[in-house]
């Protein structure tokens, strides 16, 4: 489980001080698929940096498990590859690696054995349909073929928590659609926690539930959903 | 974490590719630098191998004289020679890495053709002692002195060796006689009449002017004196000398000697040697932190390139948990796989240039003070070689970290949105 309270985050802009985050509070289910929702400057990308520990300097309390997220960048580090997976607008697959190398870096940074690396992210390419593409690099994949790929990488090493950041945006309706049943099915299969700041209306209607910010803060209507 | 490294090393070569016009630039930039320090290097240890063993054969690689006899004049010849020189020849020869001894006499007087006199510098020298010089010699017309225990030197015709430019203000050819007119140790005047066995250049046309070689017995008699200035002792290896004079100074200590005397080696005495070595090795020096210098704004001009166009990628990599150690050893990888391959061309390149010259006659232009140009070689030292590798590996892996440890420094949603 998540607990997030009186999350805090100021910005410098110039000479000016935006407060992006107004101390919000809330909590998310282990294996819950949550869509962080608000128009552009709401917070829900900050909230959702600070969720995927993206962004250190943020003040408030935010516990995943029980355990406090740590403010050492390093341990940070560490969080991030064993605990998180990350999903990306532009996938930002590293376009060196073939397919099976995209996913098997999380578990190279996590010491697997290459043999492991390759056993293990050939299996979950199987499960994103995308078996066939495993030696593919990510020019040769279209862009939904590229976001599976991410998909899989992110779930790759069964992280406690995946963050999705706008996942669908660059991707057409219909592969939009197979790439959120993909994201609810596994993550629901496997138990991870998905959190997703989007502006797609049917990926918000996808997830378990939404959490709505305004300037900042989490809206009346959402709160009884996050308290 | 062992078995990762195939990948990670994979994606290094992988990334290298990305740009492969860039990379390509890099490794040739390396390439030129490595090529010109090994080549410039490697001529300049021809040339201080050159002078060293041209030294070592004109001198000896051990002088034995009396203490100071380098530093002080003589008021009349052999003054300040040695009395011993039989003794200490034949204590030191029962060593197998000497080659040779040679006694030696310097003096000078005046020579003439008898019509037209001049000044002459001479040197009293064993025959032997020109096998020893090898082509440190240019015997230009006739030979060197005869043996005089051979059955065809006769004593009643003393031989000498002119220097060039000696023997053309003379007007003498090989077979003419000359007088040659010293003072002998006792102070009187004294002339042999000599006939030319050969004619020789030194290099150096001051030599050549005054320059002349006769037998020490020759000398000897000339100077009505048993002693010898110097006695040089050469070996078989040059590298040898400071242990063989280790040596011949405990030999020598336990021999019952008429005089005190002194052991000079061979670069005590290479004035030549120590003063181009030095102003190579500036110059070289010059040229290896131009070439670092290059090497270092090129690479980290391409690194940065690199660090700039991946900054997403960094900004992903970070995001999903990578230290920014591991990212930043990733460039450092690229860059020590430029540099390493860019050295190897480099080493290449330069031992092709060495064969070339074996193969090619390149003459270069008399040096300075010199008569006769040299061929122009180059030694392929693999020492040097990997002294320069090591540089550029060096200098490239900090151009690397330099440029990517400012890459891994921006905020992570920063670098993620970096178009």
């Amino acid at each position: 489980m998540l607990t997030f309270k009186n999350v805090t985050k100021h910005y410098r802009l110039g000479q000016q001080t935006v407060e992006a985050l107004k101390g919000v509070s809330g909590q998310i289910n282990k294996g819950e698929m949550v869509a962080l929702c608000g128009p552009s400057g709401s917070g829900k990308s900050t909230l959702l940096n600070t969720l995927g520990l993206l962004e250190m300097d943020y003040q408030g309390q935010i516990e995943l498990a029980g355990k406090a997220y740590p403010k050492d960048p390093k341990q940070a580090a560490m969080y991030r590859r064993t605990k998180l997976g990350f999903v990306f607008q532009r996938f930002n697959l590293i376009p060196v690696m073939s397919a099976w190398e995209n996913v098997a870096y999380p578990l190279m940074l996590n010491g697997f054995s290459l043999a492991d690396q390759e056993k293990k992210a050939r299996e979950i390419l199987d499960k994103v349909g995308l078996a066939e593409y495993a030696n593919h690099r990510p020019d040769n994949l279209s862009g939904g073929q590229q976001q599976r790929v991410a998909i899989a990488r992110a779930l790759v090493h069964q992280p406690e928590m995946v963050i999705a950041d706008e996942p669908t945006a660059s991707l057409d309706s219909h592969t939009a659609s197979v790439v959120i049943d993909l994201m609810k099915t596994l993550g629901h299969e496997m138990g991870t926690t998905f959190i997703v700041a989007t502006h797609d209306p049917r990926m918000a209607l996808q997830c378990d539930r939404t959490i709505d910010l305004v300037d900042g803060q989490i809206t009346a209507e959402a709160m009884k959903w996050a308290s | 974490m062992g078995q990762l490294i195939p990948l990670s090393l994979r994606v290094v070569f992988l990334n290298l590719q990305r740009n492969r016009r860039r990379s390509l630039l890099s490794v040739l930039i390396i390439a030129i630098a490595v090529f010109a320090l090994t080549s410039a290097g490697g001529f300049g240890l021809y040339t201080y191998e050159s002078l060293k063993e041209s030294t070592a054969r004109d001198t000896g690689h051990i002088t034995i004289s009396q203490p100071g006899y380098f530093e002080q004049d003589e008021e009349m010849p052999l003054e300040n020679g040695l009395a011993d020189a039989d003794v200490i020849s034949k204590a030191l020869l029962s060593n197998k890495n000497i080659r040779g001894i040679q006694p030696r006499i310097e003096f000078n007087g005046l020579i003439s053709n008898g019509s037209k006199s001049t000044i002459f510098i001479g040197s009293g020298v064993n025959d032997r002692e020109f096998d020893m010089k090898g082509p440190f010699l240019d015997v230009r017309e006739g030979k060197t002195l005869s043996s005089v225990s051979s059955s065809r030197y006769d004593p009643s015709e003393p031989e000498v060796m002119l220097g060039v430019d000696l023997a053309k203000n003379l007007k003498v050819a090989v077979g003419d006689w000359v007088t040659l007119l010293a003072t002998t140790s006792d102070g009187a005047l004294n002339a042999f009449d000599f006939k030319v066995r050969g004619i020789y250049s030194t290099g150096v046309p001051e030599l050549d002017k005054r320059q002349l070689y006769l037998h020490i017995q020759s000398a000897q008699e000339l100077l009505s004196s048993d002693k010898v200035s110097t006695l040089s002792v050469f070996l078989f290896e040059t590298k040898l000398t400071k242990n063989v004079q280790v040596w011949v100074d405990q030999t020598l200590s336990g021999l019952d000697l008429q005089q005190a005397v002194e052991l000079t080696p061979w670069q005590e005495r290479a004035f030549f040697y120590a003063k181009v070595k030095d102003l190579y090795d500036r110059i070289f020096g010059i040229m290896g932190a131009v070439m670092a210098l290059v090497v270092f704004v090129a690479l980290f001009n391409t690194m940065t390139m690199s660090v700039t166009e991946r900054t997403r990628e960094i900004g992903t990599l970070s995001a999903l948990g990578t230290y920014p150690a591991e990212i930043v050893s990733g460039f450092v990888k690229e860059s020590g796989l430029l540099a390493f391959i860019g050295a190897m061309v480099g080493g290449l390149l330069s031992a092709l240039l060495t064969v070339l010259l074996m193969v090619v006659d390149v003459q270069m232009p008399p040096p300075p003070g010199r008569t006769d140009g040299y061929p122009l070689s180059i030694y392929f030292s693999f020492e040097l070689l990997m002294y320069c590798s090591a540089g550029v590996v060096v200098i490239c892996i900090l151009a690397a970290w330099l440029s990517a440890r400012k890459g891994v420094r921006k905020p992570i949603t920063e670098a993620l949105t970096y178009v």
